[in-house]
């Protein structure tokens, strides 16, 4: 992999020029502490030091609310282009937003492809940016704390200057669009990477034991952990929304007047009551106990199953944001016996 | 970049496209070329698609589903009752149940244009039942998706052996497709039984009592013959374990459920049980799948 120095001072100049790509996406800082990813005008505005803003990435491919087609009523619908963006830049993502696109990728790009989502992501560029943890990341216990690939750009934060990893062509054609902001990178530029990785490995103080996860929760199914969880979950859906991996979506017809219809695609959460509902009335998951249990069963079990990872990446967006203070690393513990 | 991005990428226009549309979400036009009343709020569709080339195109299995979408109104799934044998046009059986149902029943009308999106979902295996006797055990609305199954044995009579239907229905007049049945069983295509909860004053010369005794009588060569059953939950309590009982492997037994659906792709996940969607797997899983998916089967 190309591997290239930028320094410090030219950073707002290749911020800026990455608009040259697409409309440029990054965190930026709405209240003390609270990050929000959104359109840069202004590239001093962006943080891509930002642990976590409050809605990950996943909004710029599949829109919390768009709608899919729309016709008049009983006509054949069609796309009216809502739901796809155009190129697109993300700047500042972190080592488990780029594998949380993979599972995205896994889930909407097999079998049948998501037309939505593919269009989005074809037009996605990854400019990636090196984080540090805080208390709420275990993504180091789920192997998503670095990325190798992924990305078409990765910058990861030195003294006075950046290392740049080249991760694709595209990342290649931005290089070679601004070549006065890049140098190669020195043998001493590699040594202080090596050293912020150690320091780094050692800044982790959340982990998840994941050793054959997927066997202990069939085992522990009917533990009484989950009926506690469930009496404690409000099942108000925000995990769902925050995690950069929860894809689930509903679909609604709606009428507006002159009786055009349009099918409008939303964000939906497996812990929401009426999710198995069937026409008739039978709920499937009438429980708030067995919708609980099967949300971190489809995270680390179902998962794992179909696709041979977990859909969960260590981000700790779904601790920081429970209204009652539900932790999955301390949900899994509690399963394992160790709490 | 991960392999199915580097895929997509490479691949444009070329992706695996088996659908009616190269978008998943978009339906196809199809006309509604008849329709006739089967019994009491259930009504079966004849249609056909628009796209004469796409009419004669559209392949599936029997135990297939497709969405059935009126714009404004919503999309719903429904089995297929017809056999893929049968090329050109295809039929649904729907009963009226919810929105969508009362919408299609009160307003849609002989010559109206409806969508399609389809086929969707995995099917029985018919690869695996040829050279083999086949025991096919409806309950209620369970027969709409064992009838698509039983035209296509019938269809292509000679790679099958013996075909046995046992259905069940809660009174005579509830039974679909009587008169197609009683004359498949009087040209000896299959050995079919009907039987109805109670005959409620109407008159009827087939069984009464539940299709779990029934199944007991029939003389079932075990080592040789599949089950495929499809019913409501109640009725898969008790009939799946007799099954066993008589001898018949776990994945011998295949059985098609249903579920909450909205995207039909294995996307949205409403469908999700464990580590299948019943959309995608589904919706005909064996007997061991569902041992293994203890949501699978809801009593």
């Amino acid at each position: 992999m190309q591997t290239l120095r930028l320094s410090d001072h030219l950073l707002p100049e290749f911020v800026e020029s990455l608009k040259a790509w697409g409309t440029l996406w990054a965190p930026v800082e709405r209240a003390p502490g609270v990050f929000d990813l959104e359109v840069i005008d202004d590239v001093r505005r962006a943080r891509p030091d930002a642990l976590r803003t409050i809605l990950p990435f996943k909004k710029l491919l599949l829109k919390p609310r768009f709608t899919m087609l729309t016709g008049r009523l009983g006509e054949i619908p069609e796309d009216p282009g809502e739901g796809r963006h155009g190129p697109q830049v993300f700047f500042g993502a972190h080592a488990c937003d780029i594998h949380a696109l993979r599972i995205l990728d896994l889930l909407h790009l097999s079998n049948f492809q998501d037309s939505y989502y593919l269009e989005n992501r074809k037009n996605l560029m990854v400019v990636g940016y090196g984080c540090w943890p805080d208390e709420r990341c275990f993504c180091a216990s789920l192997d998503t704390s670095t990325a190798d690939d992924g990305f078409d750009l990765f910058l990861t934060p030195l003294e006075g200057r950046m290392l740049v990893s080249v991760g694709s062509s595209l990342g290649d054609d931005v290089v070679r669009a601004n070549p006065h902001l890049f140098e190669p990178a020195t043998r001493q530029d590699t040594r202080e990477y090596m050293e912020r990785l150690g320091a780094r490995r050692k800044a982790f103080t959340l982990s998840l034991d994941v050793t054959d996860l997927p066997y202990v929760l069939e085992l522990k199914r009917e533990d009484p952990v989950w009926r506690e969880i469930g009496a404690r979950c409000l099942c108000c859906g925000s995990c769902s929304m925050v995690c950069p991996t929860c894809s689930c979506f509903n679909v609604v017809d709606e009428l507006v007047p002159q009786s055009v219809g349009q099918r409008v695609r939303l964000w939906d959460s497996c812990l929401f009551r009426d999710y198995a509902v069937v026409a008739g009335g039978h709920n499937f998951r009438a429980d708030r106990a067995d919708r609980v249990r099967n949300r971190y069963y489809h995270k680390q079990e179902a998962f794992v199953r179909e696709f041979g990872v977990p859909s969960c990446v260590g981000c700790g967006r779904c601790i920081e944001n429970c209204p009652t203070g539900i932790n999955v690393v301390e949900v899994f513990g509690h399963v394992r016996g160790d709490l | 970049m991960s392999p199915e991005l580097a895929r997509a990428r490479t691949q444009r226009g070329a992706t695996r496209v088996t659908l009616t549309s190269a978008n998943p979400y978009q339906p196809a036009p199809a006309r509604i070329m008849r329709i006739s009343e089967e019994v009491a709020d259930t009504r079966l569709f004849d249609l056909r698609f628009e796209a004469p080339d796409l009419a004669e195109r559209f392949q599936y299995n029997p135990g297939q589903f497709i969405q059935l979408s009126i714009l404004g109104v919503g999309e719903a799934p429904f089995s297929l009752p017809s056999s893929p044998t049968r090329r050109g046009a295809f039929q649904l059986c729907i009963r009226r149940a919810g929105t969508f149902t009362n919408y299609l029943f009160d307003h849609v009308r002989e010559g109206d244009l409806v969508g399609v999106r389809g086929p969707l979902g995995n099917g029985f295996p018919v690869d695996q039942f040829a050279g083999h006797d086949l025991l096919l055990v409806a309950g209620g609305l369970g027969m709409v998706p064992l009838r698509g199954l039983l035209q296509y044995l019938i269809d292509l009579r000679h790679r099958f052996g013996r075909v046995m239907l046992v259905y069940g229905s809660r009174t005579p007049d509830q039974v679909l497709f009587r008169s197609e049945l009683t004359s498949m069983s009087r040209r000896g295509d299959a050995e079919i039984t009907l039987t109805v909860d109670a005959t409620a004053g109407q008159p009827w010369d087939g069984k009464v009592g539940v299709v779990t005794q029934l199944v007991d009588n029939l003389h079932v060569d075990v080592p040789k013959t599949f089950a495929v059953a499809c019913g409501p939950p109640v009725f898969y309590q008790f009939l799946l374990e007799r099954l066993v009982a008589a001898g018949f492997g776990k994945d011998r037994i295949f059985l098609s459920l249903e579920r909450r659906m909205e995207c039909g792709v294995g996307k949205c996940g409403h469908c999700a049980v464990g580590y299948t969607f019943t959309c995608l797997h589904g919706p005909v899983f064996s007997y061991w799948d569902a041992i293994n998916l203890p949501e699978l089967i809801y009593t």
